[in-house]
């Protein structure tokens, strides 16, 4: 079975992923999930392409603590976080975040809460390739 | 030797990925910023992060010892 935190170039598959949570336990009553994918739009411009790049080492340490804290933060019963680091198109997948719990608004929370936590505290980063160039996304709240 | 590391809009204005300065006894995180800083200023300041060894400090006071791995990073901006 896949690690469940992972940066890798592929694509991933929700359904492996989902596939690993549920065969993780019985007790699961829930599972949310969170998809990021390229937007073929962005500040006004068209955008071809998004290149990703990490401090990968840095990176997948701080992923592996954040769903550790997510787990016991809401009580989770298990957590995956897969993010890809490569160029992506419109449409195509970039990160993906499950959360399983027994109940239905631990799971909703805590994948609100891994998402917005990856976004701020995770040594990643974007540059979107447009026809006017290619600029470095700066954050969104 | 101390490494320092560069990624995504600093590595673009530093124009490099890596630099390497020679470790010295009392070395602090100032003095690396600020010899950085003297040669790049335009790209110390979109530093919003310091990490020592892969962990944020916030500290630039912070005592660096001989192999230490320090990365400048501009904000985040994954997922």
């Amino acid at each position: 079975m896949s690690e469940p935190v992972r940066i890798q170039e592929a694509d991933f598959s929700q359904d492996e992923e989902i596939n690993a949570l549920k065969a993780s336990s019985q007790r699961i009553g829930g599972i949310a999930t969170f998809l990021g994918c390229a937007r073929d739009f962005s500040e006004g411009r068209d955008v071809h392409e998004i290149s990703f790049e990490a401090y990968g080492s840095m990176a997948l340490a701080e992923m592996k603590k954040l769903r550790a804290e997510a787990i016991a933060k809401f009580s989770l019963l298990d957590a995956r976080i897969v993010h890809r680091v490569t160029t992506v198109r419109a449409g195509d997948n970039i990160v993906f975040i499950a959360a399983a719990a027994e109940h239905r608004a631990a799971a909703f929370e805590g994948c609100r809460w891994m998402i917005d936590e990856l976004k701020q505290r995770v040594p990643i980063w974007k540059k979107e390739i447009t026809p006017q160039g290619e600029a470095w996304v700066t954050p969104h709240p | 030797m101390i490494k320092v590391l560069f990624f995504g809009p600093v590595a673009d204005r530093v124009q490099t990925r890596e630099m390497q300065f020679e470790y010295a006894p009392g070395m602090t995180l100032h003095d690396i910023t600020a010899k950085v800083g003297m040669q790049h200023p335009g790209a110390l300041s979109i530093v919003s992060f310091i990490a020592v060894n892969q962990n944020q400090v916030h500290d630039k006071q912070t005592a660096l010892h001989d192999n230490d791995e320090i990365a400048l990073m501009a904000k985040f901006s994954g997922g």
